[in-house]
């Protein structure tokens, strides 16, 4: 029996129940220090005064640090455009300016108060629109000076825009005059808080050359360079040790507080600890960006999309951050799923005065989806059309290309998934009744590609260990489908492999939980460990069976004759034996996806260019609004999402249903709004995440096409859940009501105005 | 100002020096080592610090301490039974996979034992409702449910 597609229970899952999980926030050292930062109560303005001699003096203060005692030079995830602390200038509220490390969080947190900081506030560039109205206040003047990262070439950019992509193939003008109707729609969308439960913290210690972060974190490797890039030093002088993490949704894929703590330790040779509160946590907290997106497409009266016009605007806060590469996905889906015709994209990375934005699961693709789908449903009204009968004529077939130029082979997966939500719930038969609707939302999403790695050593007691600095956010990638994926292929079952967690300086590189790539890159290292490691298992087995290598097989936790499986020797029995001949029985694998052939003419500004090992999925959603609030209750959700082979159905499932949740909290609820570059909702208890009340089961449709270059078949599974979900609510509500939904969360105002309007109508 | 705090924690007596406005949640995990209850938000929102006192399930983050004094309080670290068992509630967030980051599993543990307690056989909207003051990012909450329904099955057959 293979432990692949058993729904065997995650590693980690007793030691949660039982409390005694550490995550970065309890990890705890004698004589540890506590730290405070001191965050920008503005917006804007310029640093007139910074006095810290007080709070230097106060009880239990070993360091207060600023831009003075910090490197000088400016980091980033992609351009380097971020200082250590504000120094002159403060480009957002919360923006650290100091930090005070003390014996106790009590004293750093008093300490802070006695520090004396004057402002002269500047009127903030607090919107899109704002900063690049011409004669704007540019937030970077010296943006045309500032250094990218190694490894990746000149974008364009200027202005208030860390990043602008283009592209403009040609024809599309002249596509246009073959439309019978166009239609333009404007949709505009907030900020999302990953709001994940365990709040931001890092501890480190100093030994005098080497810095050590214990830190939940997703991508340590990245923590690492980042860290080393903000102090001005070599990658190996961190060592990142990661521990257990409360949530992460891509929020702790970039520095959070690593860098603070680090030169804190440093500074007073002490090991330090940096906890950010709620508030803070979600007020500095890189959240998904808030964005505004126009689409104007040409449609036929036979229900073809002949010509788009398509431009995003993002708003990356006061530093770039991912934003830059995220304009790349407005290329990647705004001519994906349905044939568009010629099509003219343009996406800018926007800089304002308010907390620099990030990742969120799904980043860019929740909006795009819901503008694109959106504008699709008014396509098909526009003309009269069924809205799934018009999706269907306009979808991907099998070797259509996306805008990129990357073709897809196997889009037919498309169609399916479209007939086996039909089959789930019929579309002449959904979302019927009054204050009721039904929509229906499609999206290519991809499995993210960057390079891991694993190290397998079977143990000698038969057990077998699997040693990664891929990190375990919660979803189960690596403490159930790692394990199984290993389990499988040297026939044990999954309790009898154990994984271990991070650390930066004995495992190599991994690049984090990040875009569905756990299972998929890493299951692949383990397969390239294994596939290292069998001969010399089965010619240590050869000798102690005395049969071929060639005639042995793996199972039980024994290698066994294959004809004669009477004839058996243990693991733990091979592994003592290859300790005297040769070594212990270890091998590491590594793993990058090739990326799939793309058009490099196809845009200006492309820095994220593919999707690589794509899946397909489509969700529709049913609702009831209630006439007198204009609340939105969501009563039934079937996703059908293809996944490549499951290898654990729990796992699958638990990041479907999770994922939609999310998803639904966007659609309906959620969201950070600024006005002068202050958010309004600042609280979790205001921020409005979803309760178990408003969440409903979702169904769940699994489609298995297993990718040849995958593990046992798999593909990411766990980011997309969340990329059409407020499209799919957003197209049921309008179906409900007549509203128009352009904006998110839904508005219930709104719903109310519009189903007055249709009484009256 | 620190005072004496004397209460019965997990089913032993312990007496500490605790301040005058510290909250429940700081002594269990600072002054007792009790790190499974979890800070969230510190607001009493999110539940994930939830722990009960007389049995009855408490925000901890904004629960004074002293209030403890003479009570009886349950966190995550009392719920397994003789010799370190899960109980069912526990074994049951395992097997349902109700748990993906954990972190606000002990909230989620504590809350719901005061419903089993309280009400062996909750509807799914009884368990809804209990489940008011907790949060979960990850789960959707319905692999919860799933946990919580399995326990009724049995127990209500």
């Amino acid at each position: 029996m293979t432990a692949v597609g058993l729904g065997a229970p995650r590693s980690d899952a007793e030691a949660k129940v039982r409390g005694l999980a550490m995550y970065g926030v309890d990890y705890r050292e004698a004589g540890m220090l506590h730290a405070r930062l001191l965050r920008s109560p503005v917006a804007a303005g310029r640093i007139i005064r910074l006095e810290v001699t007080e709070a230097r003096r106060s009880p239990g203060v070993h360091a207060v640090v600023t831009a003075a005692e910090a490197p000088r030079h400016r980091n980033g995830l992609v351009l380097l455009d971020t200082p250590f602390f504000a120094d002159d200038m403060v480009l957002y509220e919360g923006e650290p300016i100091a930090m005070v490390v003390a014996d106790t969080s009590r004293q750093a947190e008093a300490a802070v108060e006695t520090i004396v900081v004057e402002i002269e506030e500047l009127e903030p560039v607090s919107d899109v629109a704002e900063a690049l109205a011409p004669g704007a206040r540019l937030l970077h003047p010296d943006l045309d000076s500032y250094r990218v990262i190694p490894g990746t070439g000149p974008w364009p950019k200027g202005g208030n825009c860390g990043g602008v992509l283009t592209s403009d193939p040609g024809g599309v003008d002249e596509a246009f005059e073959t439309a019978d109707i166009i239609v333009e729609d404007v949709y505009t969308v907030p900020r999302q808080y990953q709001a994940y439960l365990e709040p931001k913290s890092a501890t480190a210690s100093y030994d005098g050359w080497r810095w050590t972060l214990d830190v939940s974190h997703q991508f340590p490797y990245k923590a690492r360079s980042r860290v080393a890039q903000a102090l001005g030093v070599t990658d190996s002088r961190i060592r990142v040790v990661g521990h257990h993490i409360g949530g992460g949704f891509g929020a702790r894929l970039d520095l959070g507080l690593e860098q603070f703590a680090a030169i804190g330790a440093s500074l007073t040779g002490r090991t330090v600890q940096l906890v950010n509160d709620r508030v803070e946590d979600l007020v500095s907290c890189m959240s998904r960006e808030n964005a505004t997106i126009r689409v104007r497409s040409g449609v036929t009266r036979q229900g073809r999309i002949v010509a788009r016009d398509f431009e995003c605007l993002m708003d990356s806060g006061a530093y770039a951050g991912d934003t830059p590469y995220l304009t790349s996905i407005a290329l990647l889906m705004a001519g994906s799923v349905y044939r568009v015709g010629p099509t003219r994209v343009t996406a800018k990375s926007v800089y304002t005065n308010t907390a620099p934005s990030g990742a969120f699961r799904g980043v860019s693709g929740t909006y795009l989806c819901f503008a694109l789908e959106r504008h699709t449903d008014r396509l098909a009204q526009a003309i009269g059309m069924d809205r799934r009968e018009f999706r269907m004529r306009n979808l991907f077939e099998p070797g259509d290309s996306m805008l990129n130029g990357q073709t897809l082979e196997d889009a037919e997966i498309l169609r399916e998934a479209f007939e086996r939500v039909e089959e789930r719930a019929p579309w002449r038969e959904a979302g019927k009744g009054p204050l009721r609707g039904v929509g229906l939302a499609a999206v290519i999403w991809l499995t993210n590609p960057l390079a891991g790695s694993a190290t397998l050593g079977i143990q000698e007691d038969g057990s077998l260990g699997v040693s990664t600095a891929a990190t375990e956010n919660g979803s189960g990638a690596v403490t159930m489908g790692l394990r199984q994926i290993a389990a499988a292929e040297f026939g044990l079952g999954a309790e009898q492999v154990f994984v271990t967690s991070p650390d930066t300086d004995t495992q190599s590189y991994d690049a984090g939980s990040q875009g569905s790539r756990t299972t998929h890159v890493v299951g692949m290292a383990i397969k390239a460990a294994a596939t290292q490691l069998k001969p010399r298992l089965f010619n240590i087995a050869s000798g102690l069976l005395g049969a071929l290598p060639d005639d042995l097989e793996l199972g039980g936790g024994n290698v066994r004759v294959r004809d004669d499986p009477s004839r058996t020797v243990s693991l733990s029995e091979v592994a003592r034996t290859a300790l005297g001949v040769g070594g212990p029985l270890s091998s590491t694998g590594t793993y990058s996806v090739p990326l799939p052939k793309w058009d490099p003419d196809s845009a200006q500004g492309l820095l994220f260019p593919v999707f690589p090992v794509p899946t397909y999925h489509v969700h529709l959603a049913e609702v009831e609004v209630d006439p007198d609030e204009g609340s939105v209750r969501v009563t039934r959700y079937v996703v059908v999402q293809e996944v490549g082979r499951m290898i654990n159905p729990d796992g699958v499932y638990g990041q479907i249903q999770g994922g939609v949740a999310q998803g639904m909290g966007y659609a309906l609820w959620e969201g950070l709004e600024s006005r002068d570059g202050r958010y309004t909702r600042r609280t979790l208890e205001s921020y409005g995440l979803p309760l178990a009340v408003d969440i409903p089961d979702v169904e769940i449709i699994v489609l298995e096409h297993p990718c040849e270059a995958g593990p046992f078949g798999a593909k990411g599974v766990a980011e997309p859940p969340i990329v059409p979900v407020a499209a799919a609510i957003a197209n049921a509500v309008s179906d409900a009501t007549g509203a128009d939904i352009t904006t998110l969360p839904i508005d219930p105002e709104e719903l109310l105005v519009a189903l007055e309007k249709r009484q009256e109508g | 100002m620190t005072q004496t705090l004397t209460c019965e924690v997990n089913g032993i007596l312990r007496t500490v020096e605790v301040d005058g406005d510290e909250a429940l949640l700081d002594t269990l995990r600072d002054r007792l080592y009790l790190a499974g209850t979890k800070r969230g938000c510190d607001e009493g929102e999110c539940g994930a610090c939830t722990v009960l006192v007389d049995g009855t399930p408490v925000h901890s983050c904004i629960f004074p301490a002293l209030a403890a004094g003479g009570a009886e309080v349950r966190t995550v670290e009392g719920l397994a039974g003789p010799g370190g068992k899960l109980n069912s509630l526990q074994q049951a967030f395992v097997d349902r996979a109700a748990v993906q980051c954990g972190f606000c599993t002990p909230g989620f543990l504590m809350t719901l034992t005061a419903l089993l307690e309280a009400n062996p056989s909750p509807s799914d909207h009884q368990v809804d409702e209990a489940m008011a003051g907790n949060i979960c990012r990850c789960t959707g909450y319905s692999a919860i449910r799933a946990a919580v329904r399995s326990l009724v099955r049995e127990d209500g057959a």
